[in-house]
């Protein structure tokens, strides 16, 4: 081996014993609570600025340091439990996945408020690169770092199995029924599996500090997404899974990137992914035991059914929808684009993951799918908008279909990762594909939206055209809703394994409700080319998805209608906070907790009384 | 019978529709008189202020830019507003965070727009989301100058979108040039984005031109944490030189991977003119060469020093290329206004045939627009080299 791929590969261990710290916590708290903490990036930052300012400000060192932040980020991890994922127990664990969102975002931007948004050093808590041997170069925090991942996992796995409370924590995650039973306390277990988890993250937090050397209070995002990964990888709910998925992960793109490039960074990671998940459909040491309680999907709909208006208050609410275009000022107009475009991809979601019960988190795929087609087919071919909008639709349906294939075989909650991967993919392929999307550089002059040959040029008339499109949306989807198609649906989300035993080909349902979704989502997508002009791929991000995703659950599941008021609360919010502009996205934040607290079944639908 | 088949409903469901589209078309008929023309123009004789609307990133991920931004904004304005406003005329400047994405800046332009007191629009940070807001901006001939979008096709979307930025292929023939002069052999790395890939193909061709040869190269994505991958084979390619295309925070990493880990003790190209560059490469920043647009130490320039000195009396710290070229967009337009008149057509006029726009970044002086590309052709970058902690200006 040459000295280069020696230290690629060490570097690329070091990386992934990084991933893996995250991971290890991530993996702890979903075994045992069943929530995926999407928060848990944002306690990583949380550790890492509390030890950046007592490291640096006040000039503690490593030792004190270390105590600050367990006590920070356990007092966090402690509201953070009381006050959302308590309340949230025994419900959806979509909703408590959203109300980590929330929480999220209200860390990421008040530690921007607090620390202010500049990148700055990390103080050098431990020597980073003072040592040498077989050519390469590292430090002492490399060092520490390995042997404290090590030692949490060994105390960790110690505790589980010989601790009391250990012992509670693991037969709360088998079975929190029966170990309620045998007088297991299991919400304090809980809480306390989350307390653990976020001392863990801020714990990574100073690692990740000395290994980055410099910081952000906005780098919490990427590194929850990135360890996500990792512990999805490993298998979730497995603390040794979440060591070996973070360094597969660490090596797969060291060496990756080293042959390619970085340019294909998104790629490796997520195609990484998917074929893991494909090659072993748990990760790498995931139980299949943890594979029949679906966390992410089915759960939410025992409980909820879309509340059902008087027959005469659809086509009045439509009619009064398509009435406001022509009073709205422009500002309100723009803002009804917007509401609209993503109500019409959030629409298209009820039908996967309301009726037949399949988290999807990776949409943003499919929407940049048909931007780019629509986008491609009026530019090159000179097609007609219309019909180029249909052409998106179909052409994103057929994309997310093709690479959504192999993923229906997945049960449970990997299908919901492997969505994440699935949308990424699709959207590093458009970045790759040069001659014909223009990769980075993105596509400028896209012609506007047209009717009958007449360009759409105000805000009042794409607004219009929007709105006829999201009501014939709601038509299609709550026709299909209503069909024996919709019934099949329904009955795949209820039980998959009745509808199996009755005869039902439950893939192949499920990636039927996708594409149909798809088709939508890439309808969307146009519509933002169209009325953009310009698109590149940075505009179809992981945050769309998340927010699609969360329109819908916001919404109540299964409702075409309920999308809609999600999607008037979630893009119209964030423009109507503008009077409180410090703290408008903190704000937010603080809004989707509230309301995922408040209405945890969703806006518009009522909980069903147990039969 | 107690419920319909699932045909039965979908029939039904079809009529209900049909009913619905109908009744909405017939007040669509009643309600045409109000129209779909957009906002008609409302407005209420003179006013003793003008507006300039500025679309930026207070909050998010690129925060840290809109802080520089607003800084370099105010300190403008205040100056003009003392010495008498434009034309008699009070300046404002009403501020949309938008986190620099597409989505915000879409959904507040319109409301930008039709105010009628706005007679130009400055930002935003990136240029995919500047230009989501560009179409509305063009449609209400509202001049859109999105002074940090160097973007190369940035102003194709309208003859009002203007953009004094330097373009990226002045950017890189000053960059070839000097680290032509420097080195035979260099590895480069750059960023994945619009801007990065542009400026690499300039760069790439301008090195062609003068026999430099490019032994390793790689594009890095933007978030990337550890570049460790790409930065081994760079350094194993043996280079004169390393160069990067990209921004501060990135092109800090670079450099201090380079050196720190990898042990690389050669030149080093690129990085940003920027503070937060400086204290976040430390020691390993010496000698670094940065082409940049401003030097606050080393201008010339009467009225560039005169900034200087306002800006660390305000601020209290020393300005660098995005509070000058925040300050520079509003004495711009001002400028404009002053020439013609503090009006929308007025501003648009005079960016096509004023000649004297005042440079402050670059060697100072004045400015004109290239009214056929709507860029600013005779900005010209300058090259800066980091000692002991400070960026000093460097001449050929």
């Amino acid at each position: 081996m040459s000295p280069s791929m020696i230290e690629t590969l060490f570097s690329g261990l070091i990386h992934g014993g990084v991933y893996a710290l995250v991971a290890v916590g991530m993996s702890l708290v979903f075994g045992v609570t069943n929530v995926a903490n999407f928060a848990q990036g944002s306690l990583v930052a949380v550790g890492m600025m509390t030890a950046w300012w007592v490291g640096s400000s006040l000039g503690w060192g490593l030792i004190p340091t270390l105590l600050a932040v367990i006590l920070v980020t356990g007092l966090v991890g402690l509201v953070m439990s009381l006050l959302v994922i308590t309340p949230l127990e025994g419900r959806q664990p979509i909703a408590a996945l959203l109300g980590t969102v929330g929480v999220g975002q209200v860390l990421d931007n008040g530690m921007q408020l607090i620390f202010g948004s500049q990148t700055r050093p990390f103080p050098e808590l431990l020597p980073t690169h003072n040592l040498h041997a077989l050519g390469i170069r590292f430090g002492t925090s490399d060092l520490v770092m390995s042997l404290v991942a090590l030692v949490s996992m060994a105390v960790l796995w110690g505790f589980l199995t010989y601790g009391k409370d250990g012992q509670a924590i693991r037969a709360t995650s088998q079975d929190s029924q029966a170990a309620k039973q045998m007088g297991v306390p299991v919400t304090s277990i809980r809480t306390l599996a989350f307390v653990i988890g976020s001392v863990l993250a801020g714990i990574a937090g100073i690692f990740i500090g000395l290994f980055k050397t410099n910081i952000n209070p906005m780098d919490g995002g990427a590194i929850g997404m990135t360890a996500f990964v990792a512990a999805a990888i490993g298998g979730l709910g497995s603390i040794p899974g979440a060591i070996v998925g973070g360094l597969v992960l660490g090596l797969a793109e060291a060496v990756g990137v080293g042959f390619f490039g970085d340019g294909v960074h998104d790629l490796i990671t997520f195609g990484t992914l998917l074929l893991v998940l494909i090659l072993r459909p748990s990760g790498f040491m995931g139980s299949k035991a943890n594979l029949h309680n679906e966390p992410m999907a089915g759960t939410f709909l025992e409980a909820a059914r879309p509340i059902r208006l008087p027959h005469w208050a659809n086509p009045g609410l439509a009619a009064a929808a398509l009435a406001t275009p022509f009073f709205f000022s422009d500002h309100l107009s723009g803002i009804g684009t917007q509401v609209t475009i993503y109500a019409i991809a959030a629409v298209g979601l009820t039908l996967i993951s309301g009726s037949a019960g399949q988290t999807i988190l990776g949409l943003a795929g499919p929407v940049a799918v048909g931007a780019y087609a629509s986008a491609l087919l009026t530019m090159r071919l000179h097609w007609p908008f219309a019909v180029s909008l249909l052409g998106a639709a179909i052409i994103a349906a057929l994309a997310a279909s093709l690479l959504t294939f192999p993923v229906w075989k997945l049960s449970g909650h990997y299908v919901a990762i492997a969505t994440i991967g699935v949308g990424a993919v699709m959207v590093a392929i458009i970045r790759i594909w040069e001659p014909l999307t223009r990769g980075s550089l993105g596509l400028q002059g896209i012609p506007l939206p047209t009717f009958l040959g007449r360009p759409l040029y105000t805000q009042q008339m794409q607004y219009l055209l929007d709105l006829v499109i999201l009501l014939l949306a709601l038509l299609v989807v709550s026709s299909i809703q209503s069909s024996h198609l919709g019934h099949v649906f329904e009955s795949i989300g209820e039980d998959t394994q009745a509808a199996q035993s009755l005869g039902i080909r439950t893939g192949a349902y499920k990636a039927l409700a996708y594409a149909l979704a798809s088709g939508l989502a890439g309808i969307a997508g146009a519509l933002l080319a169209h009325q953009y002009t310009y698109i590149d791929p940075t505009l179809f991000n992981p945050v769309m998805s998340s927010l699609i995703l969360t329109i819908v659950v916001l919404g109540g599941m299964k409702s075409p209608t309920g999308a809609v008021i999600g999607s008037l609360i979630l893009v119209g919010a964030p423009e109507l906070l503008r009077i409180l502009p410090e703290v408008r996205i903190m704000a937010y934040g603080l809004l989707l907790v509230i309301f995922i607290i408040w209405r945890p079944q969703g806006i518009f639908s009522t909980r069903r009384r147990a039969s | 019978m107690v419920r319909g088949t699932g045909q039965e409903r979908l029939h039904r469901s079809i009529i209900t529709a049909t009913a619905s589209i109908t009744a909405a078309m017939t007040m669509t008929g009643a309600l045409s008189a109000c129209g779909l023309g957009g906002d008609t123009d409302s407005s209420s004789g003179p006013e003793d202020h003008v507006t300039i609307a500025a679309i930026y990133p207070k909050t998010g991920l690129y925060a840290e830019y809109g802080k520089m931004f607003q800084q370099g904004f105010d300190l403008a304005k205040d100056e003009i507003n003392e010495k008498g406003g434009i034309k008699g005329k009070q300046l404002n400047i009403a501020y949309y965070d938008t986190q620099s994405d597409a989505k915000q800046d879409a959904a507040v332009a319109p409301k930008i727009a039709s105010d009628k007191s706005v007679i130009a629009v400055v930002g935003d940070y990136s240029s995919p989301a500047s230009s989501a807001a560009s179409p509305i901006f063009q449609q209400a001939g509202l001049v859109h100058y999105g002074f940090n979008n160097s973007s190369p096709v940035f102003t194709k979307s309208g003859d009002h979108v203007w953009t004094p930025q330097i373009g990226d292929n002045t950017y890189q023939e000053v960059n070839a040039d000097a680290v032509s002069k420097r080195a035979k052999k260099v590895s480069v790395v750059y960023l994945e984005n619009d801007w990065g890939r542009e400026s690499y193909r300039y760069f790439r061709q301008e090195a062609e031109r003068r026999g430099l040869q490019i032994a390793y190269q790689s594009s890095y994505l933007p978030d990337s944490t550890d570049l460790t991958p790409i930065l081994i084979p760079a350094k194993d390619a043996a280079p004169d030189a390393v160069v990067d295309i990209g921004y501060g925070p990135d092109g800090a990493l670079i450099l201090n991977t380079l050196r720190d880990k990898l042990g690389y003790k050669g030149p080093f190209f690129g990085g940003q003119e920027t503070k937060e560059f400086l204290a976040l490469t430390g020691a390993n920043s010496q000698d670094t060469i940065i082409t940049g647009s401003f030097s606050a130490t080393g201008t010339k320039d009467n009225k560039a020093q005169a900034f200087v000195k306002s800006f660390e009396k305000r601020y209290h710290t020393v300005p660098g290329n995005f509070e000058v070229t925040s300050y520079q967009a509003i004495m711009d337009l001002a400028h404009a206004g002053e020439k013609t008149s503090p009006t929308r057509q007025g501003i648009q006029e005079a960016l096509k045939t004023a000649d004297d726009f005042p440079l402050y970044q670059g060697n100072g002086g004045t400015f004109r627009f290239n009214t056929r590309t709507r860029r600013a052709d005779e900005i010209k970058p300058i090259l800066l080299q980091v000692d002991k902690g400070k960026f000093k200006q460097i001449e050929e």
